[in-house]
């Protein structure tokens, strides 16, 4: 996050990135996805290097396509909620 | 053609023969006639039966003999717990004031896992004095969002470094005055 350029690009493909991640319907899947993200994000966090930077802003426009894919799909396929989820 | 021809056969006979043979021939006709009524009754009594079934949601009712199908408790008690799905509400939430605005977002803070509760203050710097990066800033403003029910703007959320910037900014999006 020490490049200023694409900070505020980076900010919002973090942020796109947990609101897709929120949609998914399984519970497991939901929380693996959330928690892979901020995983990743705090990974390459000193990355200072312009063209890893690139890259991982790459990875994570291809991983923003898989996410809004595999939500719908998810969707499509429901199972009931879990005990643990809040019933509502 | 078959049953034609025995009734051609049946009614010649009839004519031409006495009395005496005129009851088993006369029998023989109405089991003949019965005989072919019988498919049409069946799928007319078939078509009433299907027809019951409406909407995917079948009715007890039937017009054939044969075991009727009870209404269980059960039955009764899922009609009933299924029902208040569909309730609307009419009245809006709870009316907004600073107060509240400002306890709402003290409590999203508090219950972030990475602030301190016992630093939180309504001027206390997200960054400087919380200790949380950039990336955590993004996720207060998601709880923000969450909390409040819009969408902040990533230009104007980078502006809110303070909860006291927060507060001031909903009450600008919701119109409320001191």
């Amino acid at each position: 996050m020490s490049a200023i350029g694409p900070k505020s690009q980076i900010l919002a493909l973090y942020k796109c990135l947990l609101r897709e991640s929120q949609k998914f319907s399984s519970y497991n899947i939901r929380s693996y996805a959330i928690r892979r993200v901020r995983d990743a994000f705090k990974e390459n966090k000193s990355l200072s290097d312009g063209k890893a930077i690139n890259n991982e802003i790459k990875f994570a426009k291809e991983n923003l396509e898989i996410i809004k894919r595999q939500t719908i799909i998810g969707n499509m396929y429901q199972t009931d909620k879990l005990v643990i989820e809040n019933i509502h | 053609m078959a049953a034609a021809s025995l009734i051609r056969s049946a009614f010649s006979g009839l004519l031409r023969k006495s009395t005496t043979i005129k009851t088993p021939v006369a029998c023989r006709l109405f089991t003949v006639a019965l005989q072919q009524k019988y498919h049409t009754v069946k799928t007319i009594a078939n078509l009433y039966n299907t027809s019951d079934l409406q909407n995917g949601v079948s009715r007890s009712r039937q017009y054939a003999t044969g075991p009727v199908r009870k209404v269980t408790p059960q039955d009764i008690a899922d009609r009933v717990i299924k029902k208040p799905q569909f309730v609307r509400n009419y009245s809006h939430g709870p009316p907004l004031t600073i107060d509240i605005i400002k306890s709402r977002v003290l409590l999203v803070l508090q219950l972030f896992d990475k602030v301190n509760p016992e630093k939180l203050s309504l001027e206390s710097h997200f960054i400087q004095d919380l200790g949380l990066d950039s990336l955590d800033h993004v996720e207060v403003i998601m709880a923000m969002e969450d909390e409040f029910g819009f969408e902040i703007p990533d230009g104007d959320a980078e502006r809110l470094l303070k909860p006291k910037d927060i507060v001031q900014y909903i009450c600008d999006k919701e119109d409320i005055f001191e």
